[in-house]
């Protein structure tokens, strides 16, 4: 399990193994923009701020996500599953609650994530 | 004679696997034809070889093909073609598999069109004596027939005046900036009694917006959108209506991010038929007359 921050809201949640970013922030009630959510428009591309990421879940075109835009730090979101723990900076947009019913589970999880990390201060 | 339909959209996808899985089990299409790096689909109720290619590497439209009804369309559109200025050439018979003779021409807006008049007769899964409404082996949506094509161009107005003057389709709807002359944003034309066998809205050239399948109704396209969540596939937009074509519509995306349809009904055309126009401020209305409002993915989700 890794923890995904999200800037600039300075939110925290779980993702489980194997779960992309964008899956993550979506069962905790989040959303931001997005597009085809299937790695073919690059909508939902964010900037990977701390950490890496791996792109096992399914194959990513260069023509989406071209190496020299990866190496620089941009995130395709739909597609990226975390290494570890991250922190990912949306680009001109703030997360979105989708789902408030979730905000006790997100908020027991964040105080726990706040916990862990700032202990670990993995962004630091 | 001429431009007779929409045949075949050939698309690049990133896995071929997914793709056989959503081309093949969630809409239903049946696999004619598997090469390393693609694999060719027909639906039930097509004729021809194929009408869906899908390769491996990358994402968004390779060529579409459009059949036409004899050798001389062929000889006469490439002329025509030539004179408009494009870029043509020749293709033979197997340059696509299943596929005769053709000219392949590059559109003002970069897309690749293909026109045919043979293909090799695989026939429909019903048959022609006596033949069933439908095939009861269907699995997914079990998708009928594919129906159109939209792209986008830098220049509409160019796209839309060598379709009209090199293969004689004729604008449905169109959609512009103002009534007083205003710049043309986007064109629904037809080369059938359906309101679009192409359609085209302005943007970057050489990118799909998405192509489509019909559906025989407002049932089955509420059907094909319960199957889409049931196989974990993306929904854009839908079910909902056109204000444009006045076709019932889902939108949803294949595993690599191409972005599909599901249409039924819109109103039938003829060469007599007056064009449609809607002015800018509408076309909320316009694409989705219920709810009235763009979504932002809507216009920027290109592959």
């Amino acid at each position: 399990m890794a923890a995904i921050r999200v800037l600039p809201d300075d939110v925290t949640v779980d993702s489980r193994p194997g779960e992309t970013v964008l899956d993550a922030l979506s069962r905790s009630g989040f959303g931001y923009r997005t597009g085809c959510t299937r790695g073919g428009c690059g909508i939902c591309k964010v900037d990977l701020r701390q950490g890496s990421v791996s792109y096992t879940a399914a194959t990513v075109s260069d023509q989406v996500l071209p190496p020299d835009e990866r190496a620089a730090g941009t995130c395709l979101s739909c597609r990226a599953v975390p290494d570890g723990d991250l922190t990912i900076e949306l680009r001109n947009e703030r997360l979105r609650r989708l789902n408030p019913y979730l905000t006790a589970r997100f908020e027991s999880t964040t105080k726990k994530q706040v916990l862990r990390n700032e202990r670990k201060r993995p962004w630091e | 004679m001429g431009v007779m339909r929409l045949g075949y959209v050939h698309t690049r996808v990133t896995d071929l696997d997914d793709a056989r899985r959503h081309y093949g089990d969630t809409l239903g299409m049946k696999a004619v034809h598997t090469e390393a790096d693609r694999v060719y689909f027909k639906a039930w109720d097509e004729f021809d070889h194929h009408s869906v290619v899908v390769e491996e590497g990358g994402v968004g439209l390779v060529k579409m093909g459009y059949k036409v009804a004899t050798s001389d369309d062929l000889d006469l559109f490439e002329r025509r073609a030539q004179q408009f200025g494009c870029l043509t050439e020749r293709m033979s018979r197997g340059d696509n598999v299943g596929i005769g003779d053709g000219v392949r021409i590059v559109l003002p807006s970069e897309h690749v069109l293909e026109l045919y008049n043979e293909a090799e007769y695989l026939g429909s899964e019903v048959g022609l004596v006596n033949p069933a409404p439908f095939p009861r082996h269907l699995v997914g949506v079990g998708v009928p027939r594919i129906d159109h094509c939209l792209v986008t161009a830098e220049d509409p107005d160019t796209l839309e005046r060598f379709f009209s003057e090199v293969l004689d389709f004729r604008a449905a709807e169109r959609v512009v900036e103002d009534l007083d002359g205003g710049g043309l944003l986007g064109s629904w034309m037809s080369c059938t009694t359906t309101p679009h066998d192409i359609a085209f809205i302005k943007g970057p050239n050489g990118k799909l917006h998405h192509f489509a399948y019909e559906l025989s109704d407002w049932y089955a396209i509420k059907n094909a959108g319960a199957i889409f969540t049931m196989d974990d596939v993306p929904v854009d937009v839908g079910p909902t209506q056109h204000g444009i074509t006045r076709g019932e519509t889902v939108y949803f995306f294949d595993p690599a991010g191409n972005r599909n349809e599901v249409f039924s009904g819109g109103y039938a055309v003829f060469p007599d038929t007056p064009t449609k126009t809607w002015t800018v401020d509408q076309l909320g209305t316009g694409i989705f007359y219920i709810g009235r409002e763009l979504s932002e993915r809507f216009t920027s989700v290109l592959t």
